[in-house]
């Protein structure tokens, strides 16, 4: 049995090179896709979570870890695809109609991705009828909606309301984000949850695959 | 009170709040941008492609409320001019983006950024010929790369954009004064500053090229934001307010944590910041901290700066805790959410601006406005309201105003040595060109045959003429 621990710490470290020189290492030594995911790629991304949390990591460093893991996770995933391996959650992201600002949404896509999240990301200026086609395409069950402008927030307040008029809504957790994102405007619009940071939306994923599991 | 006599109390007002000292009562300066075309009865898509009707919007909107201080079009950006120059980097009202909505700007993927990360060297050697050579005819839609075969739109585009320029910029001077005569407004900033790190993840390397080369090559990030400062430092010098009564616009954007950790602020962000922050006021000009987001992280540091050297605006900061931070040495501008102007009631906006009346601006050196630039989902009934609060509660008792002098050029002992260290600055050798020209005199000379009779004035003329040059491509690089 190969140490893995360099794994979980250049993920951490945000090593990309080192992450999938051992991921390859791990595979061709006979370990299971989804253990080297599980037991060592996802907890190190919760790590970097946390550390962001207590103010020990930034946004330099989330990406950097967002890149190591997905470094190593190209190797992964077709291994995991061909075995039937399911992601935790298909999440479709994108930033709202109108508003062409990427840097937040690509952070939480990376993210998610690193946390064992299968992500659909339609971009920037995405038409609610975008939304609701890529759920429908790919069978997605959050949907994650990025707003950097004020004047683009009520554009998901309309793709809430177009997931509710395709009858749509129901099926899958609609989440948002961006600067000037709050709570309180995440509950106005019946979205069912908010963060004000990538780690964070993370958890919500999470939670909510842990609920529907 | 005729116009011009409004006028001169409002800018003694707003120039006495600004020094941090309290005034009659609290100036308001909105921000507003495309809350003008709303209120005048424009599109998004007019006052972006038509500057005209953006100054009309922001003459009508200021003289209705009765500001003190405006941006003389806050939209700034001129899709007549971008359009010329072909500009990658604008979403545009109208095409490929709705009508309706305001422009955007569009931050290329990572591995096609506007400057590429082996190009350090390139940028470091001569930032403006890096600029011309390299920059231009990557976000242009029309100019070709030098070494490449010149095309008809290629001459015209550089022909265009640049007549546009003057002709956008000459448009400014008649409509400062439209704003002192019609609307008794003062034009509130004058000059464009951007930092060097900023101005890295903005147009040339992108942000999340720049982290990464941040992992990679801090010591050339560092080089190429050391070799920025000379130029961008002459861009504010030479743009700021003659009469150094408002201050240098300085946009700040992603160089705060947590966008940086707090190493990088210390290492590349604030030691090619805080110079030129130090020059500017060592000639008399204060420059307003647009600390767009949350700053919070960086109080004690810009409290190394000298007193009154800037005016620190609040965005999504806790306006109650920049008072608390940075009051007793800086005058602070901003603080009403956006949020709450564009989707809140009334009555919150009420409250709110009571409220930071009454705590942050008891002591003067506080100037009214929202947190960030007003676009078109701004509230006409919560900025009259906002507007109203001010007039009502915002008269001081005890205040004056102060009279309308020059800001006196001063030294500032502790930042000479920082200074020193830099290229370019106080006291270090200049760079290869100097700011402000792109083919030095000293050069072209050599090309010439013998000159006779005045040749400082053959100098100065293509001097004079070579900073047009100079000029167009750190604005286009700055303001557009």
């Amino acid at each position: 049995m190969i140490d893995m621990k360099p794994l979980y710490e250049a993920v951490l470290k945000g090593d990309a090179a080192t992450a999938r020189a051992l991921t390859e290492q791990a595979l061709a030594s006979g370990m299971e896709p989804i253990t080297v995911v599980k037991e060592f790629m996802v907890p190190a991304m919760d790590e970097v979570g946390r550390r962001f949390e207590c103010n020990e990591y930034f946004v330099p460093e989330l990406l950097l870890a967002a890149r190591a893991m997905k470094a190593a996770l190209e190797l992964v995933r077709p291994l995991l695809v061909k075995s039937g391996v399911e992601p935790q959650g298909r999440v479709v992201v994108g930033t709202v109609r109108g508003d062409l600002h990427d840097i937040g949404k690509n952070l939480v896509a990376a993210m998610l991705e690193g946390g064992g999240f299968e992500v659909v990301d339609l971009g920037v200026n995405v038409t609610p009828e975008k939304f609701i086609e890529a759920v429908k395409a790919k069978n997605a069950n959050i949907v994650a909606l990025s707003a950097l402008l004020t004047t683009t927030m009520p554009a998901m307040r309309a793709t809430i309301e177009a997931f509710k008029a395709a009858g749509l809504r129901d099926q899958v957790k609609i989440f948002v984000g961006g600067a000037p994102i709050t709570q309180k405007f995440a509950d106005d619009i019946g979205a069912d949850g908010y963060s004000e940071n990538a780690p964070g939306a993370v958890t919500l994923a999470k939670v909510h695959a842990a609920r529907a599991a | 009170m005729n116009t011009e006599q409004l006028y001169q109390q409002r800018l003694a007002r707003y120039v006495t709040a600004m020094r941090n000292e309290k005034p009659d009562c609290v100036p308001i300066r909105p921000f507003v941008a495309e809350f003008t075309a709303k209120y005048a009865g424009y599109t998004c898509q007019q006052v972006c492609h038509d500057y005209n009707k953006a100054f009309d919007a922001a003459v009508k909107t200021a003289k209705d409320y009765g500001w003190d201080a405006v941006v003389p079009n806050m939209v700034y950006v001129w899709t007549g001019l971008a359009q010329a120059a072909g500009l990658r980097y604008f979403g545009i009202p109208g095409i490929g983006i709705p009508h309706t909505t305001g422009f955007n700007y569009i931050e290329p993927p990572e591995g096609e950024a506007w400057m590429r990360e082996d190009e350090y060297d390139e940028l470091i050697r001569d930032p403006t010929a890096f600029l011309y050579n390299v920059w231009l005819p990557r976000v242009s839609t029309e100019v070709s790369r030098v070494g490449e075969p010149s095309t008809y739109r290629n001459n015209l585009a550089l022909v265009k954009s640049s007549m546009a320029m003057l002709q956008y910029f000459y448009a400014f001077g008649p409509q400062i004064q439209r704003l002192r005569t019609e609307a008794g407004t003062v034009s509130a900033i004058a000059g464009i500053f951007k930092a060097p790190f900023d101005i890295l993840a903005d147009k040339l390397r992108g942000y999340i090229g720049l982290t990464m080369d941040m992992a990679t090559q801090p010591k050339k990030v560092l080089a190429a934001c050391e070799a920025l400062m000379p130029h961008l430092c002459h861009v504010g010098l030479t743009t700021a307010d003659p009469t150094k009564q408002v201050p240098i616009g300085f946009w700040m954007h992603r160089g705060c944590v947590p966008f940086v950790n707090p190493g990088q602020f210390d290492s590349h962000y604030w030691p090619t910041l805080k110079p030129i922050v130090e020059e500017f006021w060592k000639h008399g000009h204060q420059t307003l901290f647009y600390a767009e987001g949350k700053w919070k992280h960086h109080f004690d540091t810009f409290r190394e700066l000298p007193d009154r050297s800037i005016v620190f605006h609040c965005d999504r900061d806790d306006v109650f805790e920049v008072h608390r931070r940075l009051h007793d040495k800086f005058a602070i501008s901003g603080g009403i959410p956006n949020v709450m102007l564009s989707y809140g009631k009334p009555e919150e906006v009420r409250d709110f601006t009571r409220r930071v009346l009454r705590e942050v601006a008891a002591d003067g050196g506080y100037i009214l406005d929202s947190g960030a630039i007003m676009q078109d989902d701004t509230s006409v009934e919560n900025l009259r309201v906002m507007t109203d609060t001010c007039r009502e509660h915002g008269v001081y008792c005890s205040g004056a105003l102060l009279p309308l002098t020059a800001m006196p050029p001063c030294d500032v002992p502790a930042s000479i040595a920082q200074r020193q260290q830099l290229t370019g600055m106080t006291g270090r050798p200049a760079p290869r060109v100097k700011p402000g020209v792109c083919l030095p005199w000293e050069e072209k000379v050599k090309e010439l045959p013998e000159i006779s009779g005045d040749r400082d004035l053959i100098r100065k003329v293509w001097e004079d003429i070579e900073a047009l040059g100079n000029t167009y491509i750190w604005q286009l690089l700055l303001s557009f």
